[in-house]
């Protein structure tokens, strides 16, 4: 079966038929087209060999990336609803939705014919929009968090302030004067503590 | 290792003008085999048919399995699983009864040479 099939821009298992490229022309005999799919649940990668593909029977397939996902959706939840998917985290806005390095990554079912020097700048293309896009990500997170960072410093000095005693010893906070309010000395006379002794026992 | 029909277990039809389940009584070209799988050949028993097919209740029949609930393991380790479980009425050549097929096929009966089953089959 000869076929032309080039990379579609963002699968990088390329090293089946970089094997079989002579010269100019491409054989692909009998060769599956590996491709990494998205688990229906959680939308991690599957990679060839993992997971399980469950095809209903108006012909929709939901893959998924392990037992877990399997699990899950056999329970009927709502990827949108369980917290640690991936869908949860777009829709509730925990992670960065939209940027423009997703667009390289949208799913091309056209074939290209393979050219060697598209293939190796597609990988060198692939590897820094990886990059960039993982740092967009890590970035987005990082000001979202902020707010609650600058709050929680907050919260802390005051909790600080107010429970000082417990940081410092208080034979530390007399001994430093300027760790304490000024000290205002009370004479008692002699006579009133010696009848207080008795009492005391 | 691995199941998928166990003998004496009902399979719905998706040909057309065919019944709606079928027990499965033995499998053609295995003796004493107790589970079949996608692309398996059986004899089956009509259990439930519906009105106004020339097929009527405890005609026997065979039939070949196209889906099952059971994962299907391939041999590029990929595992496929169904819906239900599925079976087109064929006759002795291997060639549908009926005339349209419902619901997905896998593509495993494109390699065992079913391929009046195959071209008929929408998904």
């Amino acid at each position: 079966m000869l076929k032309s099939v080039g990379p579609n821009f963002y699968t990088p298992f390329l090293s089946l038929f970089d094997q079989l490229v002579l010269g100019n022309c491409v054989l692909l005999v009998n060769l599956r087209r590996m491709r990494l799919e998205k688990c229906w649940f959680c939308s991690s990668t599957v990679y060839p060999g993992h997971g399980i593909k469950f095809v209903r029977n108006d012909a929709k397939i939901f893959r998924f990336c392990r037992s877990k996902c399997h699990k899950n959706f056999k329970m009927k939840r709502n990827p949108c609803k369980v917290k640690w998917t991936k869908a949860y985290r777009r829709l509730h806005g925990k992670d960065m939705t939209q940027d423009s390095t997703f667009e390289f990554e949208r799913k091309r079912n056209r074939p290209e014919r393979y050219d060697r020097n598209l293939a190796e700048n597609t990988l060198k293309a692939i590897k820094k929009i990886d990059k960039i896009r993982s740092d967009r990500a890590s970035d987005h997170i990082k000001n979202r968090l902020k707010t609650g960072k600058v709050q929680r410093q907050k919260e802390a000095r005051k909790q600080l302030e107010l429970g000082i005693h417990l940081v410092k010893a208080s034979l530390a906070l007399a001994q430093d004067s300027s760790l304490c309010l000024p000290k205002i000395k009370v004479n008692v006379s002699q006579a009133q503590t010696e009848e207080n002794q008795p009492m005391e026992e | 290792m691995g199941c998928a029909i166990v003998v004496h277990v009902y399979g719905g039809t998706p040909t057309e003008a065919t019944p709606q389940e079928l027990i499965c009584i033995r499998v053609i070209g295995a003796s004493n085999c107790r589970y079949t799988y996608i692309g398996d050949v059986i004899i089956a028993v009509i259990k439930e048919a519906v009105p106004n097919i020339p097929l009527e209740i405890s005609e026997m029949i065979r039939a070949i399995i196209v889906r099952t609930r059971k994962e299907l393991k391939h041999d590029n380790r990929m595992i496929i699983q169904h819906d239900d479980n599925a079976t087109v009425i064929i006759d002795q050549e291997g060639n549908p009864k009926g005339t349209r097929i419902f619901g997905a096929n896998a593509p495993k009966l494109r390699q065992l040479n079913f391929t009046k089953i195959v071209s008929l089959a929408l998904e």
